[in-house]
């Protein structure tokens, strides 16, 4: 138990909406009543992408408690809006490479995403190092889909559905339509 | 009831055909009938208005216009009457959680255009309008925003999700 001190709850910002969301999602995390199990989610370690140049000041705006301990780390982005396809294998590469090594690094015990094209990498490095037994067993990857996500899921959704450990729809027509896939819950509206 | 101070905003995104239309003459006679006085627009990489057109507009209709193309809108939409976007999440949750009226309208050149299953979905509970560009000024005259509930955030939906995570976790 005592080890778990250490390890960092990751949450990956991304733009606009994306942040706003998170926010809210941290928010009701960190400011659950029951204190002691707010703190368990500390220390966290923001991550966004490097071209990222307001979701930072958005986030510690909207937390200025849980936020001042919490340090922010920039990584390059796996695509950028418009970026060709072919040019977008290298860059999503690179972003894998530099996940793997994050994560490796700091062996989060928790992956608290929400959409952006950022959180890809890491959720599949944090899945590879678990199973290779570099994280805790008990470290955990929590995917909330996009709340404009009505009828059908993002491309990151897509991506990560098979793996996260918790993956999060706001809407019940996704929930209608996957409803087989264990890992996928339907709480209502949350936001 | 009046729309004396109405806020457009296009987002990141360019969309012209929205600033014409609501620039339009039928959609400036609807807003006049509504008593709109100020007409704020944030167009993005829209064209803006001449400063001509500008002062036509103020002529003809009385109606102030003020256009930027991006900055903190919070004030904007706090002093809205009517906010009138695309169909960007990040306006849609402008609209509710500041319980204002919204006409969201529909950007038909954008490809993949799934934002749009947010706004028609936030249409069948009531929460806003959403219309075509060809259709804003005949809804412009004839909408009841009255009619739209004002957006309820649920707690305890949101402190299921904090529990599930909680029990995930094991703490």
């Amino acid at each position: 138990m005592t080890d778990r001190v250490s390890h960092p709850t990751y949450v990956i910002l991304g733009s606009g909406g994306h942040t706003a969301e998170m926010c809210r999602l941290t928010q009701a995390l960190l400011q659950q009543a029951d204190v002691k199990q707010a703190k368990k989610y500390q220390p966290m370690r923001l991550i966004l992408a490097s071209s990222d140049s307001t979701s930072e000041h958005q986030f510690r705006q909207a937390l200025p408690q849980a936020s001042r301990s919490a340090e922010s780390v920039k990584v390059p982005r796996s695509r950028s809006v418009g970026q060709s396809w072919l040019s977008t294998i290298f860059t999503s590469l690179w972003a894998l490479i530099w996940s793997c090594y994050l994560v490796w690094r700091d062996r989060p015990q928790l992956i608290l995403c929400n959409g952006p094209g950022t959180c890809v990498p890491f959720c599949y490095a944090a899945y590879l190092w678990r199973l290779l037994g570099r994280l805790p067993s008990h470290s955990r990857i929590v995917f909330v889909e996009s709340f404009c996500r009505v009828e059908t899921l993002s491309l990151s959704g897509r991506l990560l559905l098979p793996l996260t450990d918790l993956f999060v729809v706001h809407w019940p027509a996704l929930a209608t339509r996957y409803a087989d896939k264990k890992n996928l819950r339907y709480f209502g509206r949350i936001l | 009831m009046h729309l004396n101070n109405v806020y457009i905003t296009v987002g990141t995104t360019k969309f012209d055909a929205l600033i014409l239309a609501v620039t339009s003459e039928p959609a400036l006679k609807a807003l006049h009938n509504r008593k709109c006085t100020k007409l704020v627009i944030q167009h993005g990489n829209s064209e803006p208005l001449t400063v001509d057109d500008s002062q036509l507009i103020r002529k003809n209709y009385g109606i102030q216009i003020e256009q930027y193309k991006f900055r903190p809108n919070i004030e904007d939409i706090k002093s809205a009457d009517l906010i009138i976007g695309h169909a960007g999440a990040g306006t849609c949750m402008d609209i509710l959680n500041n319980e204002k009226h919204g006409l969201i309208v529909i950007n038909d050149t954008l490809m993949d255009n799934h934002q749009l299953e947010l706004a028609k979905q936030l249409a069948s509970e009531n929460y806003l309008y959403y219309c075509k560009v060809n259709d804003l000024d005949a809804h412009l005259a004839s909408l009841d925003f009255e009619a739209l509930k004002p957006y309820e955030t649920q707690p305890e939906n949101l402190k299921k999700f904090v529990s599930a995570i909680n029990e995930l976790m094991s703490f």
